[in-house]
């Protein structure tokens, strides 16, 4: 919801139906729901799909995602109770969306908002995220090296595992000095490779609230307003607590273009992956009704797989991003979970495929994380970068979805076997030469055989 | 149609209302208790095996387990009597929580409704759970296992400040410590002391029966 609405939003934790606790609320309220929801609007994969054409289905998700969080509401975990939120109340927030924000600055500065089906005109926004923690030694090369490409619009940096030799714990005093201390590499990184002004989407080392609220400061860490993004989580399902309210509150007081980051799992309450692309779908709107949120990261993933790129989850979300796309102006990131690690064949095969599913359908890339989001230090920028200039190349062809949909299936055919098999790769200090800050030669041979793969498939990169 | 059967389909479709009547019934009557319980924990486990092979749902797995726990909870007068006379073990006893500071519910409860519909008795602490309340409950129900789940990063070290605060005060011996969580790796079980590690739910059933028979 709108921010003159904000604390109406807060008081609704006070005066919602009570449930006991979560497994109550999703007993007794979430799974009966979705289970309607997904009957009476006949929600169904056919299998052979990969990425949708169809319109009219998307449309349909829409409707049955918005009916779903409109009967579901929010379990608010310290409350015991559920945030509902009426249909008129919806439709407002949707109503009041503002299609576009210009973030970053100087030379930076970039805009970032909504995007249609085949779009031909608004060009993705290249979000750089390894979404896996570096170590200490390193860390600030590392965003340096990510800073260093050439299509990055915004990072969303490497976390910190340590701080002075000490584990980051979460709501202790190592998470909110790990926090700062990633703030200050940051800026740091950004100056010294000439982008001082890029969005970034800080700090992911922080998970509290008030890891979070330390790291803000506009001289030498998070800064406000546009400069930079934010995220406060959506908890697996449908649930948030006092302190995702507080980190919600925060970024708004501070200005920020900020993001809700929510991941349905396949498996999980949602049931099937029908149930699974309704409520990913919710999240959006959940997002901007609960958070006041900018945009969402969408990271619906495999229960066993905890990856994003299996047959089912790219179908999601390219119907997602449809569903979305055509029926609102809610901006979206999909997030980009692989397999794989860095240095393996695979690991392109699955961000080329996520690239050419949500690209056509709307969405923005985010990515690349890897190796199922493990290993410390096991992420590299030249797998995002395939990625990206994967997701570029698709809006520069104007791949269609039914073009894209053919790729998907020829790559999936080169992976989808080996999705159950350990595949980790490379460190990136195997993968770079950390002082120089650059891929090894053996790194750039394999990068460049991949894209003549993937040109022979048909994705035509321009350089 | 036999009132095990009728149970068994009521647990299975997560009838809860009709699981309760229908084991009043059977409180009443002569059956062996044993043989219901067998028969629950069979079509459990059948469960089991189908989510496993995403044939079926965690609802459908939640559905039952509360159908299944409201049952034996009917039938626990007739369960302590009959295997207090035959002398029969009892069920091994799991721990589970998600560890302080941590939020994430899911991934614990997917574990401890697979060990359920495999025959253990699972006390659920839900998340957030600070140390000593791991350690006293587990106590309280004389625990063979205690499961810590961490989904950030930033909750994994409450894994391994469990485990010291385990031994610190002098429980570490009485119970078996399994870890789990995306971030989690069997790398980093064997660094804290952990005694099992599993890539997933799945494998955790197979982990907590090993060590559930170490502690036998």
């Amino acid at each position: 919801m709108s921010n003159f609405r904000m604390w109406e939003v807060f008081g609704k934790s006070l005066d919602g139906p009570f449930y006991r606790d979560q497994n109550e609320y999703i007993i007794k309220r979430f799974i009966p729901i979705m289970k309607d929801v997904i009957k009476k609007y006949e929600i169904k994969w056919d299998r052979e799909t990969v990425v949708n054409t169809d319109d009219k289905f998307a449309d349909t998700v829409w409707n049955a995602a918005k009916e779903f969080f409109i009967r579901v509401g929010v379990y608010h975990q310290n409350a015991h109770r559920v945030m509902e939120f009426s249909e008129e109340e919806v439709n407002e927030v949707l109503e009041s969306l503002e299609p576009e924000y210009t973030v970053g600055a100087g030379h930076d500065q970039r805009r970032l908002g909504i995007r249609s089906v085949e779009d031909g005109v608004h060009r993705p926004f290249h979000l750089f995220s390894p979404d896996a923690n570096f170590s200490t030694d390193i860390h600030k090369k590392a965003c340096m090296a990510y800073l260093k490409e050439p299509l990055l619009d915004g990072l969303c940096a490497p976390l910190l595992e340590d701080f002075m030799g000490r584990k980051v714990t979460s709501n202790a005093p190592t998470e909110v000095a790990a926090a700062m201390e990633h703030a200050m590499n940051l800026r740091d990184a950004q100056r010294l490779v000439g982008r001082p002004d890029v969005y970034t989407v800080s700090v992911g080392t922080a998970e509290t609230d008030q890891a979070q609220i330390a790291a803000a400061n506009p001289s030498w860490g998070v800064r406000p307003q546009h400069l930079d993004g934010r995220m406060v989580s959506i908890l697996t399902e449908m649930t948030t607590n006092s302190q995702m309210l507080n980190k919600s509150f925060h970024y708004r007081s501070y200005g920020n273009v900020f993001g809700n980051l929510a991941g349905a799992v396949y498996g999980g309450y949602a049931g099937g992956i029908e149930g699974t692309l309704i409520l990913q779908t919710a999240y959006a709107i959940e997002g901007a009704c609960l958070y006041g949120s900018i945009w969402t990261l969408h990271f619906p993933f495999h229960l066993r797989w905890q990856s994003t790129t299996t047959r089912e989850l790219l179908w999601l979300q390219s119907v997602l991003s449809q569903a979305i796309a055509r029926n609102s102006r809610l901006s979206f990131f999909n997030n980009l979970f692989a397999n794989a690690g860095p240095g393996t064949d695979q690991v392109y095969y699955e961000s080329a495929a996520h690239a050419l599913a949500i690209e056509p359908s709307g969405g923005h890339p985010w990515g690349c994380a890897t190796c199922r989001n493990k290993f410390t230090d096991r992420a590299t920028p030249l797998e995002s970068r395939f990625y990206h200039e994967t997701a570029r190349a698709s809006f520069r062809n104007r791949i269609s979805r039914e073009k894209a949909n053919e790729i998907c299936i020829k790559l999936l055919e080169k992976y989808e076997e080996n999705i159950p098999i350990d595949n980790y790769g490379k460190t990136i200090q195997e993968v770079y030469d950390m002082d120089k800050i650059v891929p090894r030669q053996e790194y750039l041979d394999q990068f460049k055989r991949m894209k003549e793969e993937l040109a022979e498939l048909g994705v035509e990169y321009p350089y | 149609m036999n009132k095990i059967i009728q149970l068994r389909e009521a647990v299975v479709t997560g009838d809860s209302e009709q699981a309760i009547n229908i084991a009043k019934e059977l409180l009443e009557s002569d059956i062996s208790v044993k043989d219901v319980v067998d028969n629950l924990t069979e079509a459990m486990q059948e469960l089991g095996e189908k989510f496993e092979r995403f044939e079926v749902f965690l609802p459908e797995l939640v559905v039952a387990a509360d159908a299944f726990i409201s049952a034996m909870e009917i039938l626990k007068p007739k369960i302590d009597q009959e295997y207090a006379a035959t002398g029969a073990a009892k069920k091994p006893t799991v721990v589970i929580g998600t560890v302080s500071g941590d939020y994430h519910e899911i991934g614990k409860t997917v574990v401890g409704l697979l060990l359920q519909a495999n025959g253990f008795e699972v006390v659920d602490l839900g998340a957030d759970v600070d140390h000593v309340a791991f350690i006293d409950e587990a106590k309280k129900h004389k625990a063979d296992i205690v499961g810590l789940s961490a989904l950030m990063t930033t909750t994994m070290p409450a894994q391994q400040e469990f485990i010291k605060i385990a031994m610190e005060a002098g429980v570490r011996d009485k119970f078996k410590i399994m870890i789990g969580g995306a971030p989690t790796s069997r790398e980093w079980a064997e660094e804290i002391g952990a005694d099992g590690w599993a890539f997933d739910a799945f494998e955790a059933v197979e982990v907590a029966k090993q060590l559930a028979a170490r502690t036998a």
